[in-house]
C-alpha cells in the first residue's frame, strides 16, 4: 500500500478515519502522525475488538517511539513491528543516542 | 523546584535572610543521655507556632545522611527519621501544631519528571558495581513510592506520635497532623492546602508563625504565596567543598567519576573506627521570608505608577516571574538561566513595561495573558544577545580551564626530582649506572629549563583574548579528561531557531500551526503551575506533553489561548500513578499480572516501557544532566489496562490503593482530648462528621470523623519496629480530619489578612548613613534585642580580684573615650530574666535589670554608659508560660 492508497482509503471510509484520527496525540507533528496512521491503518484488520484495538495502538506507539524518539524495546517486540510496519517509509527520521551508549562511551574514555 | 541554582541565586543576592540555627543539644550523665526539655525558651530567640514537614524532604537526608553511616534496613532508616524529626522538634519548638505531610499521588504534570527520575535511577542502579550498594539503592528506591515503604511509614508515624504525645512534656500540648501517602497530592502541597483553608476560614490567627521544613527552593515561592507575615523555612545547610564520600563505594577522598570500587582500608586495629567519619554534624539554616519581603520591597517598588501600587501583588508577580525560569511541571525557556541572572532581567523588563501593561500579571493565581505576552516578547527581544553572550561566556569558563589545567601539566613533578641522567635508579637488581657524562652541560640545561617554562605561562596571562586566534594551534592533550559537549543547535550561531525547532521537535520552522500547539501548551502550563500554587491543584490530568519549552519570542496573540482547565478531574490511585512512572526494572515487586503488564509482548501499554531510551544531551556533557526523552503515558490506554487486572491485587493491597484520610492526634490534656473521646464514646453517625469547635485549638477548623482502627488512651500501641518497645499507657487520641470545605470556584485571596502585624524591619534602612553618625549594627538572628557578648558576674568578680586596688584611681572619675562606648559592647549582665522575642526595636539596646556598682572599677561603667537604661524593661504580656521563667544558661 502506498501513500496515495492510504488517502484514498480514508476518503471512502469517513467514520474510520475519524475515529482513527482521535488516536492522534497532541504531541504528534504531521511527520510522526501520518506514519504511525498508516501503521494503525494496516494492520487494523488483525485487530478487532476494543481491547485489540489498544494492543495496535501500543505496537504503533512502540514503532513511532522507536523511530521518532530513540527508545529501544525488547528485540522480539521490536522485530514483530518492524514486520508490521513494512512498506512505511520514513524520510529523513532523526537520529539518536540512548543513555546506554552515552554512559558507555563516557566510561570508554 | 527543579532549579537547583535558585538558592544559591537567591542566598547570594539577599543573604541577611539566612539565620543560623542555634540547636542544644541533650547532655550525658553517667552514660545515659538526657533529653532536650523543649518545654524551655527556643534558644533561637523566637518561638514558632506551627511546624510543617515534608517528609520526603526528609526520608532523603536519613537514607543518603552525610555525616554518618547509611541505614542498612527499613528498620534503622524509620529509627533515623525518627531521630531526625526529634532534632527539628527541638530546634524550632512548635507550640501549637506539627504537620507530618508524607508525598501522595502527584497530578499527573508531576509524573513525567518523577518518571524520567525513576528510569534514569533504575538504570544507574543497575550499574553500581558493588552487590551490597545495589541492593541498598533497590530498597531505597522501591521505599521511594512502593505502596508497602509508605504504608510502613505511616504505621511508624503514628506509632511515633502516640510515643511522644503520651511521654514527652514539649508536646504537651500540640495538635499533630499526618497526611501519608493514602491522601493524594505532593507533601508541600497538601500543607499549602492546609494553611490556605485555615487562612479562609474567620477563626484564623493572622499572626500565626510558621515554619516549614524542607531543602526545596520552591518552599520559598509557597511561603511567599500565602501572604502569612510569619513564615520562615527550615532547611540542612548545605556546605560547599566539604569532603562527601563518593556515591558509589561510600567512601572518602574520591568522586564517583575516578570511583575504582576499591575495598576500605582498615581503620584502627581492629577497624574500630571504621564508622567514625570526622565530619562536622549537619547544620541547619531558618530562611526568614519576612526578611526577603522587605528586600522584594526595595527592588519592586515602583513610582508613578499609572495604577494603585500593592506591594502583595508585586510578590505574586515576582513569584510568578520565578516560575519561568524553572519548576517541575515545565522546561525552562532556553533563554532564561538563572545563572545568567535571568530573574534579575525579568525584574528589570517588569518595572520598564508596567506602565504599558497597565496593571499586574497576576490576581490571586490567574494569569493575565496579555500582560504576559509583553514581558514575554522584550525577553524575545534580547534572546539573540543572550545566546551570544552565553556563548562567550561558556568559552572564556573553558579557556580559563583549560590553561589552569595546562599549567598543572606542565609542571610535572617537584622541582628537586633530577631527570635524565641524574634521575634516581633503584639500586642492586644488576644494573649498573652508566658513568655521569657533561655534568655541567646537563645541570645548566636543566636550570635553563625551568626558566623557559615560566615565560611561556605569563604570556599566557597577559593575552587571553588573543586564544582566539590561536585556536589554529591543535592543544591535543587538552580535552582529553573532558568530553567535549555536543551541540547540533547552536544557539549561538544565526539559524538557531530553526535548528531547534528541527533538532528538538522535529518539525521545520515553518509550521507555524505546530509552534502555536507548543506555546500554548506552555501558556496552559503557566496557568496551571500559578493556580497550583494560589489556588490549589486545577487539573490533575493536565501536563506538558512535550519535551522542550518553546522560545520566548514566538509567544504571539496568546491571549485567547487558554481559558479555563476541565473540571471534576480525580487524582490517580497510587498504583495507578505506580504503573505511570516506574520502569519494568522495578516491577519485581508488582503482582504478577500487573509485572507482565509492564513486560509482555502482548501488553496493550507494553509501549510505556522501554528498555533503553534516547538523552538529548542539550549541549551538557554527562548523561545524567540531558533530557530524557521518554514516551507520555496515555492515561486512557493505562486505566483500561488496569481495570482488567485489579481483581489480581490482594485484600491489603486493594486497601493500601485506596483513598485515605489525615488524621488529628492529641495529647490527654490537650483541650481538644476530650471532646474526641466524646465522639468515640458516642459512636452514632449523627455526630459525626462534628466541626473543631473554634476555641478548642487556637482557632484551628476542620471536620472530625471517627477513624477504623484509632489510638485511644489506655489502649497498647504496637510498635512496628523490633528495636523499639509498645506503648502501654498512651494517652494520645488520633481522630480523621479534613480540612474546611468550601464552594466550587471559591478563590482563596493572596493578601494580608487583616490583623496581621508585619514583623519589625531587619535590613539597614536606606536612609541611615545620612540619617545617624554611628554604625549601622546588623541584626544577627530572629531578636533585634539580642544579647551581645558581655562578662557574666563571674566574670566581674575575677576582674575585680585583680583589680582590686584601682578603687578611687586617678582617672577612675573619667570615662573611657566616645568611641569605646560607640562599640557599645559592654553591659552589664542580666539576671537572666529571659525575653520573648520582641517587635519593637530600639537603638540603643541596654537591656540590664539592675545597676551593678560595687564589684570593679568599671562598675562605675553602667551607671555613666547607661543612659537609657531605666527607660527599658518593656512589659511583654505573653501567652506562653515558659517566658515567667528564668533561663538556664
Amino acid at each position: 500500500m502506498s501513500v496515495s492508497d492510504v488517502n484514498d482509503f480514508i476518503r471512502q471510509n469517513r467514520a474510520v478515519a475519524d475515529q482513527v484520527e482521535a488516536f492522534r496525540g497532541h504531541w504528534e507533528s504531521d511527520k510522526h502522525w501520518v506514519p504511525r496512521r498508516e501503521f494503525i491503518l494496516r494492520n487494523m484488520n488483525d485487530f478487532e475488538g476494543e481491547l485489540h484495538m489498544d494492543q495496535l495502538l501500543s505496537l504503533s506507539m512502540v514503532w513511532a517511539n522507536n523511530v521518532f524518539l530513540g527508545c529501544r524495546y525488547s528485540t522480539e517486540l521490536l522485530d514483530k513491528v518492524k514486520q508490521m510496519a513494512e512498506g512505511i517509509e520514513v524520510e529523513d527520521a532523526p537520529v539518536f543516542k540512548t543513555r546506554d551508549e552515552i554512559v558507555k562511551q563516557q566510561q570508554g574514555r | 523546584m527543579g532549579v537547583p541554582a535558585f538558592f544559591r541565586w537567591l542566598s547570594r543576592k539577599y543573604p541577611s535572610i539566612i539565620v543560623h540555627c542555634v540547636e542544644e543539644k541533650g547532655r550525658e550523665c553517667n552514660g545515659v543521655r538526657i533529653p532536650v526539655d523543649t518545654t524551655k525558651a527556643n534558644p533561637n530567640e523566637v518561638e514558632f507556632d506551627n511546624l510543617y514537614l515534608d517528609m520526603n524532604g526528609i526520608i532523603h537526608p536519613c537514607t543518603h545522611p552525610e555525616d554518618k553511616p547509611a541505614p542498612k534496613n527499613e528498620d534503622e532508616m524509620m529509627v533515623a527519621i525518627f531521630e531526625y524529626i526529634d532534632r527539628l522538634f527541638n530546634i524550632v519548638r512548635p507550640r501549637r501544631v506539627l504537620y507530618m505531610a508524607i508525598d501522595g499521588v502527584a497530578p499527573r504534570a508531576k509524573m513525567n519528571q518523577q518518571r524520567s527520575r525513576r528510569f534514569r535511577a533504575s538504570k544507574e542502579g543497575m550499574e553500581l558495581t558493588e552487590e551490597k550498594t545495589r541492593m541498598r539503592e533497590e530498597v531505597i528506591q522501591r521505599g521511594r513510592c512502593g505502596t508497602e515503604f509508605m504504608d510502613n511509614l505511616a504505621r511508624c508515624l503514628r506509632y511515633y506520635v502516640a510515643d511522644r504525645l503520651s511521654n514527652d512534656p514539649g508536646w504537651r500540648n500540640i495538635t499533630v497532623f499526618l497526611s501519608d501517602a493514602s491522601v493524594p497530592g505532593e507533601g508541600e502541597h497538601k500543607i499549602m492546602d492546609y494553611i490556605r483553608r485555615q487562612r479562609a476560614q474567620p477563626n484564623h490567627d493572622p499572626n500565626t508563625h510558621h515554619c516549614l521544613c524542607g531543602a526545596d527552593a520552591d518552599l520559598i515561592m509557597l511561603g511567599l504565596a500565602t501572604h502569612e507575615p510569619n513564615f520562615t523555612i527550615i532547611r540542612e545547610e548545605f556546605k560547599p567543598n566539604k569532603p562527601r564520600p563518593c556515591a558509589l563505594c561510600g567512601q572518602m577522598g574520591h568522586e564517583i567519576k575516578e570511583c575504582q570500587g576499591v575495598a576500605r582500608e582498615k581503620r584502627g586495629q581492629h577497624d574500630e573506627f571504621a564508622d567514625a567519619m570526622p565530619v562536622s554534624e549537619q547544620e541547619f539554616i531558618f530562611i526568614r521570608l519576612c526578611v526577603l519581603r522587605e528586600y522584594l520591597a526595595r527592588e519592586l517598588t515602583m513610582a508613578s505608577l499609572p495604577f494603585p501600587f500593592d506591594f502583595e501583588r508585586s510578590i505574586d508577580d515576582w513569584v510568578f516571574m520565578c516560575f519561568f525560569v524553572g519548576n517541575d511541571f515545565l522546561p525552562h525557556l532556553p533563554s532564561l538561566e538563572i545563572r545568567e541572572g535571568a530573574i534579575d532581567r525579568l525584574v528589570r523588563i517588569y518595572k520598564d513595561v508596567v506602565h504599558k501593561t497597565g496593571g499586574y500579571l497576576t490576581e490571586n493565581g490567574f494569569v493575565n495573558l496579555a500582560r504576559v505576552e509583553m514581558i514575554m516578547q522584550a525577553v524575545g527581544v534580547a534572546e539573540d544577545n543572550i545566546f551570544k553572550k552565553r556563548r562567550e561566556d561558556d568559552s572564556f569558563k573553558r579557556r580559563m580551564k583549560e590553561k589552569r589545567q595546562r599549567m598543572k601539566r606542565e609542571q610535572q613533578g617537584p622541582a628537586y626530582l633530577t631527570g635524565g641522567q641524574f634521575a634516581p635508579h633503584a639500586l642492586g637488581r644488576g644494573l649498573q649506572p652508566d658513568a655521569v657524562e657533561n655534568a655541567r652541560h646537563q645541570a645548566y640545561g636543566m636550570r635553563m629549563q625551568s626558566n623557559r617554562v615560566c615565560p611561556q605561562n605569563s604570556q599566557t596571562h597577559l593575552s587571553p583574548s588573543d586564544d582566539g586566534n590561536s585556536r589554529g594551534v591543535k592543544r591535543k592533550a587538552d580535552s582529553d579528561d573532558e568530553p567535549e559537549p555536543e551541540d547540533n543547535v547552536r544557539l549561538w550561531e544565526d539559524g538557531w531557531k530553526q535548528r531547534y525547532y528541527k533538532t528538538k521537535f522535529d518539525v521545520d520552522v515553518s509550521d507555524e500551526g505546530f509552534k502555536q500547539k507548543v506555546v500554548q501548551s506552555y501558556v496552559e502550563g503557566l496557568c496551571w503551575v500559578l493556580r497550583y500554587y494560589y489556588q490549589g491543584c486545577a487539573s490533575w490530568k493536565w501536563y506538558f506533553p512535550f519535551h522542550y519549552a518553546p522560545f520566548a519570542s514566538d509567544f504571539q496573540d496568546i491571549q485567547g489561548m487558554f481559558s479555563d482547565f476541565e473540571r471534576g478531574t480525580k487524582p490517580f490511585k497510587p498504583l495507578e500513578q505506580l504503573m505511570g512512572v516506574f520502569p519494568a526494572a522495578s516491577g519485581n515487586f508488582l503482582p504478577e499480572t500487573w509485572r507482565n503488564l509492564m513486560m509482555s509482548p502482548d501488553s496493550s501499554i507494553i509501549d510505556f516501557y522501554p528498555d533503553d531510551f534516547a538523552i538529548d544531551l542539550n549541549g551538557k556533557k554527562y548523561a545524567w544532566q540531558g533530557v530524557a526523552l521518554l514516551p507520555f503515558v496515555d492515561e486512557r490506554r493505562l486505566r483500561a489496562a488496569l481495570a482488567d487486572v485489579y481483581p489480581d491485587l490482594t485484600s491489603e493491597e486493594v486497601r493500601r490503593n485506596s483513598l485515605g484520610s489525615d488524621l488529628v492526634f492529641v495529647g490527654k490534656s490537650h483541650p481538644l482530648s476530650d471532646f474526641i473521646q466524646e465522639l468515640y464514646r458516642a459512636q452514632c453517625h449523627e455526630v459525626t462528621p462534628a466541626d473543631v469547635p473554634a476555641e478548642l485549638c487556637h482557632g484551628i477548623q476542620g471536620i472530625l470523623s471517627l477513624d477504623d482502627d484509632p489510638i485511644l488512651p489506655d489502649k497498647t500501641v504496637s510498635s512496628p519496629i523490633p528495636m523499639l518497645r509498645d506503648i502501654g499507657q498512651n494517652s494520645a487520641i488520633g481522630v480523621k480530619f479534613k480540612d474546611p470545605q468550601f464552594a466550587e470556584g471559591f478563590v482563596f485571596k493572596a493578601v494580608l489578612l487583616p490583623g496581621a502585624k508585619l514583623p519589625t524591619n531587619v535590613l539597614k534602612p536606606e536612609d541611615w548613613d545620612r540619617r545617624e553618625n554611628q554604625p549601622w549594627r546588623p541584626q544577627l538572628g530572629f531578636n533585634p534585642n539580642r544579647q551581645q557578648a558581655h562578662l557574666d558576674q563571674s566574670g566581674f568578680r575575677a576582674l575585680g580580684h585583680s583589680l582590686r586596688n584601682q578603687h578611687g584611681g586617678q582617672y577612675s572619675n573619667a570615662p573611657p573615650p566616645n568611641n569605646y562606648q560607640q562599640q557599645g559592647n559592654y553591659r552589664s549582665p542580666r539576671t537572666g530574666h529571659h525575653q520573648a522575642f520582641q517587635r519593637k526595636r530600639d537603638t540603643h539596646t541596654y537591656t540590664h535589670t539592675h545597676t551593678h556598682s560595687t564589684v570593679t572599677s568599671w562598675g562605675l561603667g553602667p551607671k555613666c554608659y547607661a543612659k537609657q537604661a531605666s527607660a527599658l524593661l518593656p512589659k511583654v504580656t505573653s501567652t506562653y508560660p515558659w517566658q515567667n521563667t528564668p533561663a538556664i544558661s
